[in-house]
């Protein structure tokens, strides 16, 4: 039965953060377009001034506000919402709903709590209440005790023995657990706990390290219906954090009575919770016999309910939001591309896919790189494959911080590291296992060391043999046949053989051309339209190219430290654009979590690696009016410019071509330059951690300027005589530097992606879209330069970067901008300074 | 790596590379969309005859496991997959799928394009193919001439009883090419089975004094099999609590009345949500079927239809409405695919407490 | 005092779902069928077995709500009018001549249920009465027996059965209670 709802409180994920990438703002985004269909009038918080999703509600109603259990009773006490949605705002935002259960909000505003009950949310928070209900249900939970003290502790092992496992309750992240084998190592790890934990507690577990972790992502509705959306299964067994695990979907090397226990239990939570949307379920499954152990509930978004959706091509997120309404899975209508029966069909799948972390260890290297029950990595991509060898090779591709097409080598590292990066595993961990096989290692030997599978180290070395016979037959047609086979695209063989693309290209002639097979949740039986695909070298291609205009979108792959989950939103902010200027738009991008790929945003997604090869490839079937590449990536641009047919243009701008005369600055002014006219658009204070003025410790901006009664007007007319047209076109940022109440001229750059956002955020103009418009020669320039009448201020606009530091136990406070991970906004009044 | 080619009957041929036997085979070709369980898949009896294209992209990852096999001697006539592993041991000692396709000569095709087949299959319906070496002319002549069998069960069903003996009811399953999960899940309750052959007569049945009758699954088509089937059927419901599986079912549903339909597109699978009726909620269970119960012949006088399959609207499940008798057309027993429905084993056995506690004064 | 899961949900509705499906078998049909269910769980259950057979034979059967509590064997209540007796109960429709099925929970001692058949008699004539539980747990002290039961649940006198339902419990179970 649907619940009538007239006004619903949607709680937002907040700034991002290693565990958390812009996965929900996807979900909430998703969410939004789905709740519009209702009528309800939506309210959102969140401070994260890059989410996408607060840009698609009235301006009214988005609370830029930190999600936290006072600024929500203040939401509701002023806005009275008659439902609140969590799922979509991580843990927190569920640890929000449970405290305002707790402390009678809910009732006593008559507010209901959607997708689940307060009692039985309940019992999902509260971790000793999770473990009375599992056991209830006959499922199996390991040995755990929540200890306040170094002795209760030791009591605990004496009863279990070692390894145990240790992290601190009500933790102010949830990443934090560490492995014990010995006294030493677990006084060690309570010590570091008892400091992260706001309760003084910290609960203490039997330990399953090496067991496989499998994930399952199911559905329910009010009526007790399941569906199973996909099991997953991570690569690297369990003692390296799920969020750092290379996973595949489906699960791999489960046999079917497994498989088929754990999604009986994944149903089995679903039912004891009464959930209605989705839950992610995490269990820890031996390799030695049928048991297993649940190790996790999850029942709102995670980012790997996400990857499951995007594995499948099941609209997950769409139907969640109507199944929280109460609508039940037969009762929901979906858009019209999908067949009528999609929503309560279970997915199958007749592809691989492969997701693999990325770490910020290049950004970020005097922390402890290895990885284990704490999770680094910052963002992921995925690779699609008809086989699991092209899915892997296809994620690798997508993963590699190289411009070029091509895996960094770690032939050097010697054998003694070789045998210690097995058992002590790095973020090169997969390149590891496969110079392992190259040198002889054994299979039996390797998945002794690593406890990973024995199949998927067959899979790496058919992926070695391949690259071996395309590395000794260079330029032959079979060569390139077997490499397109493997997932070893165009740019990739080229490399390989130090040729020029068009080389292999020319040979692929003679061969089978690049087909397009649809991600669809029904494996062929029904024509669906998802209109996502990627590529396989077989015989049916299902992707047809559009008439009418065309804009190709190149996304930003995987996220990373420094612009991260803001270039995505630019890229979203492109494809919002272009599509309601009336292009087809197509995006190519590989990152699961990505607010581009949600399929409101485009009219076709190739989840492909972003690769001189594989946009070739696209480019050549789908023969796009305009193309836009981001300013980051050189060698594409360069490569991509030889092909004179290509509207290539270059969005985010390139950095590159920043002017600096000196790298110091506290004040900028921001303008907008179309041909010859400059718009001012703002000033903006820089300020840094540690008073330092440096360009690259700038992290927190504040709009408009300190002392701008004063100042800011003379200071704009300054910068507009520095300002050279002919040079400078788009969103432009002069920078000075104060010394002593002087403003020296520091130097020009193009806006920045991040500072980009948060000038849209402030100034109420959506300057991507701008700046699209004025690439495609549609901007109407008096229009916006009227939206942008000068006010006098009335706020100050502050933006303060996060960074990954405390999650990566570093003791560093302060960060460069190729650092953050994340950032928050909030607003000042100017009487409160 | 040989390679060598299916070829279908409307003259589509796909090359591919050959792996298991290298047999030159003919039968009716069917897509599998179940994403687990290829042992299961490849080892039911069911496919005796038939040709399987699994969508699943990957098999064999696990080798084959000695536990989960669904009869002792498959009868397949090809596998054709997207790319197979031939994974041979592990802790389970399992052997590899190459091997097992080999002892059984069952030929196997991998690196095709199986999703352009599922979608050539899903357009034009059911057909003939073959596996062969060279897709001449003479292969394809070969394959129009051949008449597949129409005595499947009588071929694949086994030719004497023979007992699983336990403690529990005493449970006479009728073998129409039985798969072992419901043996599994008889067994697991305890019962005391016999297994007889298919065309065992009602005297012979009931003389083995069972609790319950269980019609097994199998190959082929249920209007094949002799009237006398149909007749026993209806002389065992209304003594002893019934429960047929697939083939099972559609010979309960013909044996009251019903027709039983050629699909135009076989159905395998563990996608589509199945209703029951009664409570209104949907689960999933693997479904193989070529043949559907038609429901508007159902005489509601006679018979429930207790589940139906919401994507094609076949008959899914069907009760009788003055006996303890039921039939699926499903795989309650989940080998392979979800386990939601393995509670009607449960039912099936309450049916037969049931019996007992009113001493058979119902009957 | 640790609670074992007898039945669990998905046991439970497959258990009534049963039931309701041997209601139809024995009655040969639905005709002039009522069900009235025993205080308060019963009811709950009676409930759904009326959705189900609205499920299956699309028709609407009346649910009638009775309390015993005046009827029982221990407590002194000659003195009382049936009117009296009557009047926690809601059964607004005729029970004269109907094939009434009493819905109960658990059947124990059978006590409830002799108490029940003495105030459906006290309603009118059924043409009969069938008692459907979910759990027969055994000792009984009545010569009483259901019709229809979901399971038999051997149990010692020291024990107890607890049925939870989701309308008031919020779960579905049968728990053991040691």
């Amino acid at each position: 039965m649907a619940i009538d709802i007239k006004k619903v409180l949607l709680l937002g994920g907040g700034p991002t953060s290693i565990g958390h990438e812009n996965e929900l703002d996807a979900a909430a985004f998703e969410r939004v377009m789905a709740l519009k269909k209702t009528g309800a009038q939506i309210i959102y918080v969140d401070n994260n001034p890059f989410s996408f999703a607060s840009e698609e509600i009235q301006p009214a109603n988005v609370y830029v506000q930190e999600v936290n259990f006072q600024n929500v009773i203040n939401i509701i006490d002023k806005e009275k919402p008659d439902a609140i949605m969590a799922t979509t705002g991580g843990l927190n935002a569920m640890q929000i709903a449970w405290q305002l259960a707790e402390s009678d909000v809910l009732t006593t505003n008559n507010i209901t709590l959607l997708g689940m009950r307060p009692t039985d949310l309940k019992k999902v928070i509260d971790n000793q209440k999770l473990r009375n209900l599992l056991t209830e249900i006959n499922e199996q939970v390991i040995a755990s005790k929540i200890v306040a003290n170094d002795e209760e502790a030791m009591d605990f092992v004496r009863d279990v023995g070692f390894p145990v496992i240790v992290k601190p309750i009500s933790p102010s992240h949830d990443t934090s657990r560490f492995i014990c084998n010995n006294t030493d190592e677990l006084e060690d790890a309570l010590e570091v706990s008892f400091k992260r934990t706001y309760i003084k507690r910290c609960s203490i577990e039997q330990s399953i390290v090496g067991y496989k972790e499998i994930e399952m992502v199911g559905l329910r509705d009010s009526n007790g219906n399941k569906i199973l959306i996909s099991g997953l299964e991570d690569m690297d067994p369990i003692g390296i954090h799920s969020g750092d695990s290379i996973i595949f979907a489906p699960t791999q090397t489960l046999i079917n009575e497994e498989y088929q226990a754990l999604r009986t239990a994944t149903f089995r939570i679903m039912d004891a919770l009464n959930i209605a949307g989705t839950c992610h379920v995490q269990f820890a499954q031996s390799r030695t016999d049928s048991n297993y152990f649940v190790t996790k509930v999850s029942p709102f978004f995670t980012r790997n309910t996400l990857l499951a959706a995007k594995a499948t091509g099941y609209p997950l997120t769409y139907v969640s939001s109507f199944l929280e309404l109460g609508y039940t899975l037969t009762e929901i209508k979906l858009p019209t591309k999908y067949s009528k029966y999609l929503a309560f069909m279970e997915p199958t799948m007749d592809h691989v896919v492969v997701k693999i972390p990325l770490w910020p260890f290049r950004d970020i290297t005097d922390v402890d790189q290895h990885l284990n029950t704490l999770m680094k990595s910052v963002g992921s991509t995925i690779g699609i494959g008809r086989t699991v060898e092209e899915a892997i090779i296809k994620a690798m591709h997508s993963s590699q911080f190289s411009p070029r097409d091509i895996l960094p080598s770690v032939s050097t590292v010697d054998d003694d590291a070789v045998i210690n990066q097995l058992i002590h595993p790095l973020a090169s961990r997969i390149l590891i296992l496969m110079e392992a096989l190259r040198r002889g290692f054994s299979i039996d030997e390797l998945s002794e060391l690593t406890r990973i599978d024995r199949f998927y180290f067959y899979k790496l070395n058919q992926l070695l043999r391949a690259q071996d016979f395309v590395i000794n037959n260079p330029l032959s047609a079979q060569a390139v046949e077997i490499g397109h086979n493997y997932g070893f695209g165009d740019g990739m063989l080229a490399e390989l053989w130090q040729v020029n693309i068009s080389t292999i290209r020319r040979i692929n002639r003679n061969c089978n051309p690049v087909t397009y097979k649809e991600v669809e949740p029904s494996a062929g039986e029904f024509r669906e339209t998802t209109n996502i695909f990627y590529s396989s070298y077989e015989l049916e291609n299902e992707s047809k190219s559009d008439s009418g205009k065309t804009a190709l979108v190149i996304g930003r792959g995987g996220n990373q430290l420094g612009p991260n989950s803001a270039a995505d939103y630019y890229t979203s902010q492109i494809l919002w654009t272009l599509k309601k200027s009336g292009y087809k738009t197509i995006i190519m991008n590989t990152n699961p979590n990505a607010v581009s790929l949600t399929p409101q945003l485009s009219d076709k997604q190739y989840i492909e690696p972003i690769q001189l090869g594989n946009i070739l490839n696209i480019v050549s079937l789908e023969k796009p009016d305009v193309m836009f590449l981001p300013g980051n990536r050189h060698y594409l641009s360069n490569e991509l410019e030889k092909f004179a047919d290509l509207n290539m243009i270059v969005l985010p701008p390139d950095q590159k071509v920043a002017k600096y005369k000196n790298h110091q600055a506290t004040t900028a002014i921001d303008v907008f330059i179309d041909q010859d006219k400059i718009i001012p658009i703002t000033s903006i204070s820089f300020f840094t951690r540690s008073d330092r003025t440096e360009v690259r410790y700038i992290n927190d901006y504040q709009q408009p300027m300190e002392q701008w009664q004063t100042d800011e007007t003379e200071l704009i007319s300054k910068a507009l005589k520095l300002l050279d047209t002919s040079k400078w076109q788009g969103l432009v940022q002069v920078l000075f530097n104060k010394v002593d109440s002087h403003y020296h001229f520091s130097g020009i750059r193009p806006i920045r992606i991040t500072e980009t956002a948060f000038l849209t955020k402030t100034t109420g103009v959506n300057w991507v879209n701008a700046l699209v418009k004025k690439h495609l020669g549609i901007l109407d320039f008096n229009q916006l330069e009227k939206q942008l009448i000068p006010e006098t201020h009335q706020r100050y606009s502050i933006m303060k970067a996060h960074f990954p530091f405390r999650e990566l136990q570093s003791s560093r406070t302060d960060g460069t901008t190729r650092q953050e991970v994340g950032a928050s906004l909030s607003f000042k009044n100017m009487s409160n300074t | 790596m040989t390679q060598r080619y299916l070829i279908l009957e409307d003259g589509s041929a796909y090359a591919g590379k050959a792996f298991g036997s290298l047999a030159t085979t003919t039968g009716e070709i069917v897509a599998n969309s179940t994403m687990n369980g290829y042992q299961e898949i490849i080892s039911n009896q069911i496919y005796h005859n038939q040709i399987i294209v699994f969508t699943q992209p990957s098999i064999g990852n696990t080798g084959l496991d000695q536990n989960a096999y669904e009869s002792i001697l498959p009868s397949a006539k090809g596998v054709i997959v997207r790319e197979y592993e031939n994974l041979a041991t592990d802790h389970f000692k399992r052997i590899s799928l190459d091997r097992y396709l080999k002892q059984h000569k069952i030929p196997g095709i991998y690196d095709v394009d199986t999703r352009q087949i599922r979608h050539h299959l899903q357009q034009f319906g059911n057909m003939k193919a073959s596996i062969v070496d060279v897709a001449d002319d003479h292969a394809f002549d070969q394959l129009h001439a051949t008449v597949l069998t129409n005595q499947q069960v009588a071929q694949v069903a086994t030719p004497k009883p023979y007992p699983n003996p336990d403690d529990g009811d005493n449970v006479v399953v009728v073998d129409f090419g039985l798969k072992s999960g419901i043996l599994r899940e008889l067994s697991k309750r305890n019962c005391n089975i016999t297994v007889v052959p298919w065309d065992s007569s009602s005297e012979t049945i009931l003389d083995l004094d069972p609790d319950g009758i269980v019609l097994s699954t199998g190959p082929g088509a249920p209007f094949n099999l002799p009237d006398s089937i149909l007749q026993m059927i209806r002389d065992v419901q209304s003594q002893v609590p019934l429960f047929g599986m697939g083939l099972g079912h559609e010979l309960f549903a013909l044996a009251n009345g019903a027709k039983v339909v050629k699909m135009r597109v076989e159905h395998h699978g563990s996608n589509h949500p199945i209703r029951e009726i009664i409570t209104n909620e949907i689960f999933f269970s693997a479904q193989e079927q070529g043949y559907a119960v038609d429901p508007k012949s159902i005489d509601h006088a006679k018979l429930f239809i207790t589940h139906v399959d919401l994507v094609n609207g076949t008959v899914q499940g069907l009760r009788h409405r003055d006996y303890p008798a039921i039939s699926v057309q499903f795989s309650p027993d989940g080998a392979p695919g979800p386990k939601d429905s393995v509670g009607l084993f449960d039912d099936f056995i309450e049916f037969m407490a049931r019996r007992r506690d009113s001493n058979g004064d119902r009957y | 005092m640790m609670g074992k899961i007898i039945l669990d949900k998905m046991a439970m509705q497959r258990a009534l779902t049963r039931i309701t499906y041997e209601i139809v078998e024995k009655n040969k049909g639905v005709e002039d069928l009522v069900l009235i269910g025993i205080k308060t769980r019963g009811i709950f259950l009676a409930n759904r077995i009326a959705d189900r057979l609205q499920q299956l034979e699309n028709v609407s059967i009346p649910v009638g709500e009775l309390d015993i509590t005046n009827y029982r064997d221990d407590i002194e209540h000659d003195s009382m009018s049936a009117d009296v007796k009557m009047s926690n109960n809601k059964i607004d429709f005729s029970i004269e001549g109907k094939r009434v099925v009493l819905v109960d929970d658990v059947l124990y001692t059978g006590r409830t249920v002799r108490a029940a058949l003495s105030a459906v008699m006290d309603l009118g004539r059924p043409k009969s009465i069938n008692l459907a539980v979910l759990v027969d747990r055994g000792h009984r002290e009545l010569p009483i027996r259901a019709d229809f039961v979901g399971k038999n649940i051997p149990s010692s006198q020291k024990e107890k059965i607890k049925v939870y339902v989701s309308e008031i419990d919020d779960k579905d179970a049968v728990e053991l209670i040691k």
